[in-house]
């Protein structure tokens, strides 16, 4: 074979392998969703949970052949989640890495309401206002659940529950199945946005559905003696106690309400309790203790999506903040799919724009436990249900209607 | 305020007293290192913790005693690791090298708590939780009770090392004057060392202690130990044991005290406060430990 023979067929075969390779790349595209959340400290669990379920239903969908993007090609989903660390100067520097991608056109998150505030409050208010130099950029949170703060932007929205409608019905459900409870006493934990705000709501639907309300007791999230308050709610005698905490010093609490001999007739905790960590630290002392929760494994859907979670990390499992996670990166790759995003670095501005309408433009999705309506105001309407602490489980109490 | 409130008054105050046993074990710690190296090591609650939580491996072993016993002893274990880490080789002149050793390690040992247990409260065992002492409205708590006399049995056993063995000789003796003492033939930093293993005993009784007091162990707990053994440190005096120990009741009263009369968002500045109050009356605190000769 001629010298010139022989560069020609290598031309050929370069330029073979370079289409080979071309394909090849086409096959391994790529769509990221990002996530931010607290993966480290004190509620690093929450994170790293909400990253276990968005990895876990990215690997649902990448089964099923991945996402199909404004052109027709396929891409693989990608899950990309930081970490603030539940605060808020992280959260913001989060959002801010996030948004500087050339790949990111979409972010769920984040875990903690002290940071959803703030991040929130960094974006634009209004969209189409030039004089508002807030980020541009849709924000779809699955965990931080202090009540109205998707209205502080037209770029946030929220699959999270209502706490001001399950506790209104788990009061109502009180009322019309427990008449012979007259007294409320509440216990509340100050200095944490949620679980503060949260007790307004359950102080006052306590009190709108015939409960005296005798009085609250009050400690701080970092507290180590419960003492004077556990006194307190033992002098009040009420026939309810509600105690809207986390894990920890819920735990400190009823422990110390047991050491005191507090027994009230009916206990209530905070939605962010109802987890593993309140039955790992105190299932004894947290028996019978009635939480509204927007997840169980009651449905087909839940019960796969706990297992998808597992088969991620057997340490990990589902309850209602990862549950919300797993929600969305579903509904965002419906999304991605009627709308026709490109996902490319030349079409990001347009894809977050577009996102951020077709989030807006969102009158249900579907959840684990069942369709979830959306309101004006970008927040979600979940189906919800009570679960009760019973020999170290959680079970179904009720279910209520909705 | 009636019959009822007075007694609630003092419940609580009674309460706090018995919890401060704590905070004067880990006060102790932080004033012993300080007499010793005229050094604060600030990592030292957050071992406390560690010691506690290293001590669970044996919970559902033996029973709650040995517990604490392995809590002692891997708080002896941690004191010596941050002995060797954060000070035997540090520039000791350098006088904020070993604040920010001990700080990094503060952190890392929060951090590691955090990331091994994934920031989930865990069960610990109480002695006579539920055993009260009751008179009428008002009960000592079994559980308390026995955390002040397990710390007061803790606090014997210390003065006891201190005063009638060698070992202790030789802690005050470096503490006192750390240059004549090496010319004597005591070796300053195996002293040194052998403070650091001690003051980690009594930090390891400590933090099962505090968790034991609550019934649970969190990663939370070993920042607000660490500002509390600070605050008590500071009004015992830097150096002295017996103020680490009467300030350590008082702050733990004191806080208690504030909380029944002022509620929880004014309780931490009351006792703020009061750590103001002797710093700019009697700076030296209570108990404030007589200067070296040079």
């Amino acid at each position: 074979m001629s010298i010139a023979a022989k560069r020609a067929l290598f031309a050929i075969a370069f330029v073979a392998s370079l289409g080979v390779s071309n394909s090849t790349h086409a096959q391994e595209k790529t769509v990221k969703i990002y996530g931010f959340g607290a993966k480290s400290g004190v509620v690093g669990i929450f994170g790293q949970q909400s990253e276990a379920a968005m990895q876990a239903a990215a690997a649902i969908i990448n089964k099923s052949g991945g996402v199909t993007l404004g052109d027709g090609s396929k891409a693989r989903l990608v899950i990309d989640y930081l970490d603030d660390r539940c605060t808020a100067e992280e959260g913001i520097n989060a959002l801010r890495r996030i948004a500087s991608q050339n790949d990111a056109f979409v972010a769920i998150g984040p875990t903690c309401s002290n940071v959803a505030e703030p991040v929130f409050g960094i974006l634009q208010k209004k969209t189409g206002d030039a004089s508002d130099s807030g980020i541009q950029f849709p924000l779809y949170t699955d965990v931080a659940a202090k009540g109205g703060l998707a209205s502080i932007s037209q770029w946030a929205f929220r699959n999270v529950p209502s706490e001001a409608n399950m506790y209104k019905a788990i009061f109502e459900w009180i009322k019309a199945t427990k008449p012979e409870l007259k007294t409320f006493w509440g216990g509340v934990e100050k200095d944490f946005a949620h679980s503060n705000a949260t007790f307004g709501v359950i102080k006052a639907q306590a009190g709108s559905n015939g409960l005296q309300v005798l009085g609250q007791s009050e400690w701080l999230l970092n507290d180590t003696n419960f003492s004077t308050q556990v006194r307190e709610m033992r002098r009040a005698n009420a026939d309810v106690v509600a105690i809207s905490a986390h894990p920890f010093t819920t735990c400190g609490v009823l422990k110390e309400m047991a050491r005191q001999n507090v027994r009230p007739k009916l206990l209530v905790g905070l939605t962010s309790s109802s987890s593993m960590e309140t039955l790992q630290g105190c299932a004894a002392q947290a028996e019978g203790l009635i939480i509204p929760t927007s997840f169980a494994p009651v449905t087909d859907q839940a019960k796969q999506a706990a297992v998808a979670v597992q088969a991620i990390n057997p340490k990990y499992n589902m309850d209602l903040h990862n549950a919300a996670a797993f929600e969305n990166v579903f509904t965002l790759k419906e999304l991605i799919e009627k709308n026709k995003i490109m996902a490319r670095p030349d079409s990001i501005q347009a894809d977050r724009v577009k996102m951020r309408d077709a989030l807006a433009a969102m009158k249900e999705t579907q959840g684990l436990l069942g369709k979830v309506g959306r309101t004006d105001d970008r927040e979600a309407i979940k189906p919800y249900l009570f679960v009760q602490a019973k020999s170290g489980n959680w079970v179904v109490a009720h279910t209520p209607k909705q | 305020m009636d019959l009822l409130d007075l007694i609630d008054l003092i419940q609580a105050l009674t309460d706090g007293v018995l919890f401060g046993t704590t905070y004067a074990l880990i006060g102790i710690g932080f004033t012993l290192i300080f007499g010793v190296m005229h050094k604060i090591n600030l990592s030292y609650a957050a071992a406390s913790i560690g010691a506690a939580y290293l001590s669970l491996v044996l919970v559902n072993l033996v029973p709650a005693p040995i517990v604490y016993l392995g809590a002692a002893l891997a708080g002896g274990v941690l004191g010596w690791l941050i002995y060797l880490i954060c000070f035997r080789f540090i520039p000791l002149e350098n006088p904020l090298a070993t604040l920010m050793s001990t700080v990094g390690m503060l952190l890392a040992i929060e951090e590691l708590i955090s990331h091994l247990t994934l920031g989930m409260p865990q069960n610990y065992p109480a002695l006579f939780a539920n055993s009260n002492l009751e008179f009428g409205s008002f009960f000592l708590r079994g559980d308390l009770l026995f955390i002040f006399f397990l710390g007061c049995a803790a606090m014997f056993a210390l003065t006891m090392l201190l005063k009638r063995t060698k070992l202790g000789l030789a802690t005050r003796a470096v503490a006192q004057q750390a240059t004549a003492a090496q010319l004597c033939g005591m070796s300053v930093s195996a002293t040194n060392g052998a403070t650091f293993v001690i003051a980690g005993l009594l930090g390891g009784i400590a933090g099962s202690m505090a968790g034991a007091a609550i019934g649970v162990l969190s990663p939370l707990m070993a920042m607000p130990l660490t500002v509390k053994g600070l605050v008590v440190t500071v009004i015992g005096g830097l150096g002295s044991i017996p103020g680490a120990i009467i300030a350590g009741l008082m702050v733990g009263g004191a806080e208690n005290l504030f909380q029944f009369l002022r509620g929880v968002s004014e309780r931490d500045i009351y006792v703020m406060l009061l750590l103001f109050v002797f710093l700019t009356l009697k700076p030296g605190g209570l108990f404030a430990a007589p200067g070296g000769r040079d």
